[in-house]
């Protein structure tokens, strides 16, 4: 969906929204990584809660109400893909309760849970996840590449339209994460940018390999570009004849990672990062409790158009996000740094 | 406390277990055995009534028969749909190679159709398009007298490892859907009939333009096409007055300007030849030269043709994605393609000569390479 809302977003120059996006998403992460780092051993819940309670609702309910929707929509969207692209006769209740459920039991599980299974599934399905992407320049013509830019793409006023603001789903869900695992888990600020930058290829080639094989003009008109560029590879010594079927298998298993990271999420916020000592008895109940209400809610949406208007309901909360969360961090952050620092001189 | 742990990884198991009833995708499991894998797919169309025949073989232990069903209706989807109920197992698209257009269904042009290939899910947008010269009814009829058991034989005579050469052009249903919505990319598809003594015997390529086929090209022309795009010329035998020889590589390289309001485009090819058969005496010099001009001959034969018909078979319009901006490029075909101004000019290699030398002549221009002129 990220290729199809980058190439509507604009004619020409693509690599510049690419880049913005990126650039958002690294400008993001760099203030709301520094924001935190003051705040040693502490996750975002217990920085607001101990900021006073109206910060606390003010960023935690925009946060829980974002990630449950974005749970809703990628649950819905990722089964409707599925049925679109194989499973044609399959009900689509049966794919998200599959979702639903296998996601919802890794978030019962934990933390360590979710992140053992991501080393697990990134060995079994990054090679022909690879594999795949060189195969997907077969049928290229780099002429689609030019012209690199025009006026539109050079001013960036696309930035303000629906289809670029859309697309910044794709940086959005990963980047708080790194707010809540902090107690469990240390991580390096620098590591962290790095490995980001590894996001960028991966970003441009999702959106330039539709691109380069169809033209900007008939690549607009595809639901999902990815998958149909794949569709067209002929090879004949490779002994399955659709790829994209091993493609999108591989994306859905790391689609119910994300999910499952995003329940997890959600679940410490509602129980106000309690679930952790006495009261772990309810984690469980509490997952499927949640895991329970988005798959009716994912039953009472009717069709596709609704899934796309959710998103772009969901794209408000989603800006709201990106720039209040990060900030709002950065700012308390910076407070409690000169507070420590006065009274390491106190001392 | 140990009761309660086990009775929990009994209950994960469980709900693993039930998860098994979802898991196995059996809603769209169909036995092979009630699938019928249809190969070749005719589609005709006469007074807005859409015929479509498929052409399916039976796999047995003993004998492999092919079976040609067809049934006319006003959507393709509903006339398979009607095949598929009349038959006693399910018609499945899903490895469909070739789609062949009756001739008039594609002058008619073919549009909502390749749309709905591209849309459905089961048809891949990698089978073969190809256009058929003469009624469907009697092609399928020749053609299955020649068909040996596996009803490949088609297919085969496309395949790039099998029949195809480089006079047959080959195009795919998304390259045509790509040809319907781009500006400048418009494609060639192969046209057949049967033959007198083969079953399949080549008519040359129609010029498709925007899903309609505007005109016809011979198979020298398609193989021009294919040196042009790059796409191996090896193995290809050019026939002269009286000299043939084997294409053994080619490499072609554009310059796009604008003069004014016209397009130019100055292209370079350089053809490495090999000669295969003689007539007479020749030298080296005469052959290059004759092969030169008859390059820029049917290059020239070729761009009038694009031009009169506006249809941009050869993707030029994509070296001018620099020089034009975007909007002026929507116009490409109609604005730009009729003025532009092709300088075509060839370079030939005379790798070797086969196993013999030529005759009665010594060779004196001992490089054996030539700028000829266009």
């Amino acid at each position: 969906m990220y290729p199809s809302n980058v190439i509507e977003a604009l004619d020409s120059g693509h690599w510049i929204a690419v880049m913005t996006g990126y650039l958002v998403h690294l400008a993001v992460i760099a203030a709301y990584m520094y924001g935190l780092e003051a705040f040693k051993g502490q996750n975002l819940i217990q920085i607001c809660l101990n900021s006073g309670k109206l910060i606390a609702a003010a960023l935690l309910l925009p946060t829980a109400a974002y990630l449950t929707i974005a749970a809703i929509t990628t649950v819905r969207a990722y089964s409707e893909i599925i049925t679109l692209v194989f499973l044609s006769n399959t009900p689509l209740w049966s794919i998200m309760l599959l979702l639903v459920a296998i996601a919802g039991y890794l978030a019962s599980l934990g933390l360590e849970a979710i992140f053992r299974t991501g080393v697990m599934l990134a060995v079994l399905f990054i090679p022909p996840l690879l594999f795949i992407v060189c195969t997907s320049f077969k049928n290229v013509d780099w002429h689609y590449l030019l012209p690199l830019a025009d006026r539109e793409s050079a001013t960036l006023s696309f930035v303000a339209k629906r289809p670029f603001l859309e697309s910044l789903f794709a940086f959005a869900g990963g980047f708080l994460f790194l707010g809540f695992v902090q107690p469990a888990l240390a991580y390096k600020r620098k590591r962290v940018l790095q490995a980001s930058m590894l996001l960028v290829p991966m970003f441009l080639l999702s959106v330039y390999v539709p691109l380069l094989t169809f033209g900007r003009q008939t690549a607009s008109r595809f639901q999902f570009p990815y998958i149909m560029a794949i569709d067209t590879i002929d090879m004949r010594w490779i002994m399955f004849e659709r790829i994209n079927l091993f493609f999108l298998l591989s994306v859905v298993t790391f689609v119910t990672l994300f999910l499952s990271l995003l329940l997890w999420k959600v679940s410490r916020i509602v129980s106000l990062n309690k679930l952790d000592g006495k009261l772990s008895k309810f984690r469980v109940p509490a997952v499927a409790v949640l895991a329970g209400a988005i798959f009716i809610v994912c039953l009472q949406i009717p069709d596709w158009e609704r899934v796309s208007e959710l998103m772009w309901w969901n794209t408000y909360l989603r800006l709201y996000i990106i720039v209040v969360i990060p900030a709002a961090v950065l700012v308390l952050g910076i407070r409690r740094r000169r507070k420590v620092g006065l009274h390491g001189m106190e001392r | 406390m140990a009761w309660r742990g086990k009775a929990r990884s009994g209950f994960v198991l469980a709900a693993a277990a039930a998860l098994l009833l979802v898991l196995p995708g059996c809603w769209d499991n169909v036995d092979i055995n009630h699938r019928s894998l249809p190969i070749i797919m005719g589609v005709s169309k006469h007074d807005g009534q859409y015929k479509v025949f498929l052409q399916i073989p039976e796999p047995s232990p003993h004998s492999d028969k092919l079976r040609i069903v067809s049934a006319t209706g006003d959507t393709i989807n509903e006339i398979i749909n009607d095949i598929s109920t009349n038959m006693e197992t399910r018609v499945d698209l899903l490895h469909l190679k070739i789609i062949l257009f009756e001739r008039s269904f594609a002058e008619e042009g073919v549009n909502d159709s390749v749309a709905s290939f591209m849309r459905g899910r089961d048809i891949s947008p990698k089978a073969i398009a190809v256009i058929c010269n003469e009624p469907l009814e009697r092609f399928f009829e020749r053609l299955t007298k020649y068909e040996n058991r596996s009803g490949l034989m088609l297919y085969h005579y496309f395949g790039e490892n099998a029949g195809w050469n480089p006079q047959l052009a080959r195009t795919r249903i998304w390259e045509m859907f790509r040809s319907i919505h781009s500006y400048t990319n418009d494609v060639v598809v192969p046209v057949i009939q049967s033959g007198s003594s083969t079953p399949i015997a080549s008519a040359g390529s129609a010029l498709i333009k925007r899903g309609r086929m505007v005109d016809l090209i011979s198979p020298d022309d398609t193989l021009l096409i294919n040196v042009f795009m790059g796409r191996g010329a090896q193995g290809k035998i050019e026939v002269m007055d009286h000299v043939d020889v084997l294409i053994v590589g080619n490499r072609i390289r554009h310059t796009a300007s604008m003069s004014g309001n016209a397009p130019v485009l100055k292209s370079r090819l350089r053809l490495k030849v090999s000669v295969l058969e003689t007539k007479g005496d020749l030298n080296r010099a005469t052959i290059e030269k004759e092969l030169d001009a008859l390059m820029t001959k049917r290059f020239n034969r070729l761009l009038e043709k694009m031009k009169r018909n506006e249809a941009d078979i050869l993707g030029l319009g994509q070296l001018f994605r620099t020089v034009l901006p975007r909007e002026r490029l929507a116009d490409w075909r109609s604005e730009y393609l009729p003025r532009l101004k092709g300088d075509f000019q060839t370079e030939v290699i005379l790798q070797n000569t086969g196993n013999l030398k030529l005759d009665g002549h010594e060779e004196g221009n001992g490089t054996g390479r030539k700028q000829g002129g266009g």
